[in-house]
């Protein structure tokens, strides 16, 4: 029978020493860890030539670390490597301190001489319904008094899709790539070979879970300028609604009705959406032009003018954009 | 003594019973030698701060934490199904590896 | 009047709701191994927030808040199974140390029944053997 011992503690323990010891770079260790190719793609070669290609690159990848590892040995007695430790401390309390002493005097909660109570906050809530026709004064905010501000995040967002899409993604149907790289990426030996498929148990839960998942995030979407909520968290939860279907059935399932295609399309249009309509809307303002769009009764779902196809077109960037993310860190494709 | 007064107590005492329940529920997740315990800590932490969102829709009589309820539970739920998967993922790549490197053939080839 | 019992029966509720949370905290702490703690977890998924919300609902501002309350259960009882379904599966293949306390029977009832079967009509047919 096995009791349990706080084995966090000896780590750490353990860890102090070696570090003190000298036999651990801290830096180092970390970065060089998670580089194990795992040797089960070597299984699937498909010929020598390209085993002994990894061979020859696992050899190289050895080669390459020692010469980091003693490029960066330091060369640090006990006695330096000790006071290092006490200085980490040192800068981490008197941190702490610092920002407790700047907590503890910050003006109250809700006080009247708040610094925050000057007269753009109270042009915000006197205003904000009759000039936005939202009920939910922050999406009024974010959508219409500062609409260019929100087009600037979903700008990044998409910049950062694209990013991560150009660093991580491999399409296994390009030309670009070698034939012996489509063959690696579309072979079995990928991340998730290892993984339980097909859970009879999930799938069943899938079917019913998916669409009430898929409801709730289009509801929240909806009444941004009702609830709150808006295209940001409403999306968050429809992508949510895919990695559920995914983790269920599995990525070809999806991909039938969820390529790469599809999400390029659906993101360029929702931006583009978004640039053009609130493009309308700098031409008025910034020309003193009364805008035509009506704001509707305030409390109603058709009201507030452009906010809700603002938080359709920003729930679908990131709704695409989260799935996306899912898809290529777990799988490497979408 | 007037309903609101009692609601208050209800809630504030609610929320301090939780709390401590929560830390509890962290110290397990901390100490728990296996990966199974330590999922499972912060799938109740999860199921306790629902109880307690909701704990705020009776305190402040705001309607629409209930959103928040539903959508956290979502989140919790799929927090679980995804990392039970991706660490059994693991445990057997591992367990193929160290078969592979053995050379043992029959645990080699199953997948 | 009319409040008071909305009251005490919210009070009723969610004490009883915070109760079975607090046996299933205790229960993991009990609990020696990963498998068993599952149980008390699932208690506290399933049943503790089964009463405290109901007691919530009970007071809620309006009938369409308390609807989303009920919601939130009938999401809960339909997810919870799975998360544990899923966890217990991660237990029992990744334990190394299971045989001191785990019996994993890998064939259905049936099955069991089957070679069952199989085995005592072997028995007889050796006893048979034996005594001609």
């Amino acid at each position: 029978m096995k009791r349990e011992r706080p084995d966090v503690l000896i780590r750490l323990r353990e860890e102090l020493r070696a570090f003190l010891g000298g036999e651990q770079d801290a830096l180092e260790e970390r970065m060089t860890e998670g580089q194990v190719r795992p040797a089960a793609r070597e299984a699937a070669a498909p010929d020598i030539e390209y085993r002994l290609m990894m061979e020859n690159e696992a050899l190289e990848a050895k080669r390459i670390a020692a010469r980091l590892h003693e490029h960066n040995r330091r060369e640090v007695s006990r006695a330096g490597r000790i006071v290092y430790c006490a200085l980490c401390v040192m800068v981490c309390l008197m941190m702490i301190t610092l920002l407790l002493y700047t907590m503890a005097n910050l003006p109250a909660f809700g006080s009247a001489d708040h610094p925050i109570n000057n007269e753009v906050s109270a042009r915000y809530i006197e205003k904000g319904l009759q000039e936005t026709g939202a009920v939910n004064i922050v999406t009024g905010m974010i959508l219409d008094y500062r609409a260019f501000d929100t087009l600037g995040e979903s700008s990044v967002l998409f910049t950062a899709a694209m990013v991560v899409m150009l660093l991580l993604r491999m399409d296994a149907d390009s030309q670009a790539y070698s034939p012996l790289a489509r063959y690696v990426r579309r072979s079995q030996h990928a991340d998730t070979f290892y993984e339980p498929h097909q859970d009879m148990i999930m799938q069943k839960t899938a079917k019913v879970l998916v669409p009430i998942v898929l409801l709730l995030g289009i509801y929240v979407v909806l009444n941004g300028h009702l609830s709150p909520g808006g295209g940001f968290s409403g999306g968050a939860i429809m992508g949510a609604a895919l990695m559920i279907y995914v983790t269920a059935y599995g990525f070809d399932s999806i991909r039938r009705f969820f390529t790469y295609k599809t999400y390029q399309r659906i993101v360029l249009v929702a931006l583009l959406t978004y640039a053009f309509s609130k493009c309308y809307s700098f031409y008025t303002g910034a020309n003193g032009i009364h805008s035509v769009i009506p704001l509707g009764t305030p409390g109603a779902i058709l009201s507030s003018g452009l906010i809700l196809v603002l938080n359709i077109c920003v729930g679908f960037i990131v709704t695409c954009t989260m799935y996306a993310f899912y898809a290529v860190f777990r799988k490497g494709e979408l | 003594m007037s309903v609101e007064m009692a609601y208050r107590a209800l809630t504030v005492a609610a929320m301090i019973v939780l709390v401590a329940l929560s830390i509890a529920c962290l110290a397990r997740c901390i100490r728990g030698p296996r990966i199974s315990d330590r999922v499972l800590a912060v799938n109740m932490v999860g199921t306790l701060t629902i109880i307690m969102v909701s704990g705020f829709v009776v305190a402040l009589g705001e309607g629409y934490l209930a959103d928040i309820a539903l959508v956290y539970a979502m989140i919790s739920f799929l927090a679980v199904v995804v990392l039970s998967k991706v660490y059994t993922g693991i445990y057997r790549e591992r367990k193929h590896e160290e078969a592979r490197l053995a050379g043992r053939q029959e645990e080699a080839s199953k997948p | 009047m009319m409040a008071w019992i909305r009251f005490f029966l919210t009070a009723a509720l969610v004490i009883a709701g915070l109760v079975i949370c607090c046996i299933g905290v205790f229960g993991v702490y009990r609990f020696r191994y990963a498998a068993n703690r599952m149980h008390a977890a699932a208690i506290n998924d399933t049943m503790g927030l089964a009463l405290c919300l109901l007691g919530f609902a009970v007071s809620a501002p309006d009938a369409f808040t308390a609807v989303k309350l009920l919601l939130v259960v009938v999401f809960m009882w339909i997810s919870a199974p799975v998360s544990s379904h899923l966890l217990c599966r991660l237990e029992v293949e990744t334990n190394e140390e299971r045989a001191e306390y785990m019996t994993v029977h890998e064939h259905t009832l049936a099955e069991e029944r089957a070679l069952a079967a199989a085995a005592q009509t072997q028995i007889e047919a050796q006893k048979g053997d034996e005594q001609a």
